[in-house]
């Protein structure tokens, strides 16, 4: 019997009178990878900001490991925020710490670790993403591959149940996608639970246990990688397929 | 929360003294027993109010290093505070706020060379005449066949101290004059000097300091037409001060009957000469000294708090409680949007109706309430520049908001605004300058005191320029090594 992590229930999100996500449902299981695929201003990243509360939809529920997080306060969203690690498309290292710092800042301030087990903690995961050696360099002095793979220790660090990922390649030049997708393709090996918003089909291919479509607001089709990209159903699905192959 | 509350109260105290301000005079002539003299014997001090710059009246002396105040005025009011059995204070402010100061008990009575007019009389109570001068009008040496009397001023600049009797006589009486004000002696003789006055009224003994003391300046008899008062000197009190008037009158009368005047008036000019025999800035180092220390104790204490209080300020207006925000837009705009001098004047005076403190005290919460609102500005300015991304990092990783801005927002803000913060850092040395009117004896006022003790004019300013660039020049130099250590990225 699969363990359910993540229930989306009927969630909706407006700006303003712009329907942006039309009453979504899904569920994550404990160690599926999830990719969301689609046209970009489908809703992709507005969803995956709802599943951490940065954006508050504006119905429905988000049934988190068995609480509600719509219905929560701030103090109890922050601890169940430690729990899903999230990566940005433009990494948002802290500027003003070295790369190590910005790894042990959370553990440390969340979770009360000492400086001692943080630090080991840090390097431990630094290494787990090769970047050991750039421990003391401050984020501007790193590539963006390195950088983003900073940012993924930085939210293992705090060993989180669900990684999000937010487009996580596409601010990369073409030659760090590489490094940044191997990263992730070995944390799902190790059976992370992953929800990750792409354009990287390949990855979604070999990667995904279920590729999400997503488009205008919904989720237009739902399967396996075998059935989305070799037997889409939907027409957006194949017209989105088709436009990507040609490029 | 609770701290904002606090603050809402300050505004209302400070509304209340606003009020309170103008309601002073009545509340204080409805006053039924009248307990002033009672008082000035409770507390054993009597406080005196002077501008010490009226050589021969009260001027500053320097000895071994340290300045006193000294001349005529001050003998008297040693003599009246020893007849009354209580210590004499001295507490030196520009002339135009000892009025506000006997009317805001910050001085027991004004002894500064200071005429009994009508106009006067309306606000203050005087005692008798101790004595009386005459009005000369001191001129460059080299104008000396230009000018006879008053009436060769005709259209002419004239200079005179701001709110003296001098200052009128040469408005009503001399046709088209025009009159320059300013408020230290020291000030008018260097507009003498530079030819922006082409002479200044002042009392004759006060002439006859300035022309003993420095071979350039002549003096003349004014022959302006001297009615009631005049003429005189008396000491002034706040309004209704009846038992205590009554007590300094038989000191008066002492004074008067003995011609004592004239002694006072031998020690003072013995204490000129003294003074001008060794008028090197080496000498009148200890003054300038002390200005820097007071400079910098209002400076570092003023950017310790308007650092905190502007952080507050610039997350009061960033809020998103509504009454939160206004209170700090209102704060901001309406600092901003007044004058340092004002404020200034405003916490001493004003909220001094209340709460007696002291000049340095009250100088030091003006500027730094004042350098709150801009630094509240320039922080919220620096808030808004850090990027929404390094937030939501922050946020994801399930750091509060509080620990968000403490470890992630602030520091990353720092850095942004340091330039603009430290160049707010250098203009508040040189801003602070303005606590010299409430008598807060930082670097300017030194610098008018050592004018007023040597008649020398030009050469303390340009000592007292090189310590502010000194100043400023060091502190930008230890805010661009800071700068340097925070930048991280290319």
């Amino acid at each position: 019997m699969p363990e359910e992590m993540i229930a989306i229930e009927n969630i909706n999100k407006k700006f303003g009178d712009t329907e942006v996500l039309k009453d979504l449902n899904g569920k994550v299981e404990k160690g599926q990878v999830i990719c969301v695929i689609g046209p970009s201003g489908g809703g992709k990243s507005t969803f995956l900001r709802c599943l951490n509360m940065l954006e508050q939809p504006t119905s429905g529920k988000i049934m988190f490991e068995n609480s509600d997080l719509t219905s929560l306060n701030e103090s109890q969203i922050n601890q169940l925020r430690e729990k899903m690690g999230m990566v940005f498309q433009s990494f948002n290292l802290f500027s003003n710490m070295t790369v190590v710092e910005n790894v042990k800042l959370a553990p440390i301030k969340v979770k009360k670790m000492s400086n001692d087990d943080a630090q080991k903690l840090a390097l431990k995961l630094l290494a787990q993403v090769g970047l050991a050696e750039k421990a003391d360099d401050y984020p501007a002095s790193l590539s963006g591959g390195q950088q983003q793979r900073v940012a993924i220790a930085r939210a293992l660090a705090m060993n989180p149940d669900v990684m999000l990922f937010d487009e996580p390649t596409s601010a990369l030049d073409p030659e760090m996608v590489g490094e940044v997708l191997k990263v992730m393709q070995d944390l799902a090996n190790e059976g992370m639970t992953m929800v990750v918003v792409t354009h990287e089909m390949g990855f979604a291919k070999n990667v995904a246990d279920e590729v999400w479509f997503m488009d205008g607001g919904v989720f237009a089709e739902k399967g396996t990688p075998d059935q989305i990209f070799e037997h889409p159903q939907n027409e957006r699905t194949q017209d989105f397929l088709a436009k990507i192959l040609e490029a | 929360m609770k701290k904002i509350m606090s603050w809402l109260m300050l505004v209302v105290t400070l509304s209340v003294a606003l009020l309170g301000g103008f309601a002073q005079p009545s509340h204080a002539a409805t006053t039924g027993t009248e307990d002033s003299l009672a008082r000035v014997k409770a507390k054993g001090t009597l406080v005196m109010g002077t501008s010490p710059d009226y050589p021969p009246y009260e001027f500053l002396v320097n000895r071994g290093g340290k300045e006193r105040v000294v001349g005529m005025d001050v003998d008297i009011a040693k003599k009246i505070a020893k007849d009354l059995g209580v210590k004499l204070v001295i507490k030196q402010m520009d002339f135009d706020s000892l009025l506000v100061a006997l009317e805001t008990n910050k001085v027991d009575m004004v002894i500064s060379g200071m005429s009994p007019t009508p106009a006067r009389k309306k606000s203050v109570d005087f005692s008798k005449v101790y004595y009386k001068g005459g009005q000369s009008i001191i001129i460059n040496k080299a104008d000396k066949g230009l000018y006879k009397d008053k009436d060769s001023f005709e259209n002419k600049s004239l200079g005179a101290q701001t709110g003296s009797i001098q200052y009128n006589l040469g408005k009503k009486q001399i046709k088209g004059s025009k009159m320059k004000g300013l408020a230290k002696i020291s000030d008018l003789i260097l507009a003498l000097k530079s030819h922006k006055a082409e002479g200044v009224i002042m009392e004759t003994p006060s002439a006859q300091a300035y022309v003993d003391n420095d071979p350039d300046l002549a003096m003349i008899n004014g022959k302006f037409d001297l009615g009631s008062g005049e003429n005189d000197t008396a000491i002034g009190f706040k309004k209704g001060s009846t038992s205590l008037v009554n007590a300094v009158n038989k000191s008066v009368d002492e004074i008067t009957q003995k011609k004592l005047t004239k002694t006072y008036l031998k020690d003072a000019g013995t204490y000129m000469k003294t003074n001008t025999h060794n008028t090197s800035m080496w000498h009148y180092s200890g003054y300038f000294l002390k200005g820097v220390e007071y400079t910098l104790l209002i400076t570092i204490i003023s950017v310790f708090f308007g650092i905190l209080l502007g952080i507050l300020f610039a997350l009061m207006r960033l809020s998103k409680m509504k009454l939160v925000h206004a209170l700090g837009v209102v704060y901001i705009e309406f600092v901003r949007g007044t004058p340092l001098m004002i404020q200034v004047m405003f916490v001493y005076f004003g909220i001094g109706l209340f709460i007696n403190i002291p000049a340095l005290i009250a100088g030091i919460i003006a500027v730094s309430l004042n350098s709150a609102a801009y630094v509240a500005e320039i922080i919220r300015g620096g808030i808004n520049s850090v990027a929404k991304g390094q937030t939501e990092a922050a946020r994801s990783l399930g750091l509060s908001q509080r620990q968000t801005f403490q470890s992630v927002v602030f520091p990353q803000a720092l850095k942004n605004i340091w330039p603009a913060l430290g160049n707010e850092f250098v203009s508040l040395i040189k801003e602070s300058s303005i606590v010299s009117i409430i008598g807060v004896t930082d670097l300017i006022y030194q610098l008018k005191a050592v004018q007023t003790a040597t008649y020398k004019g030009v050469i303390p300013i340009v000592v007292a320029m090189i310590i502010y660039f000194i100043l400023t020049f060091s502190l930008s130099k230890v805010l661009n090594h800071y700068e340097r250590k925070m930048k991280h990225d290319a």
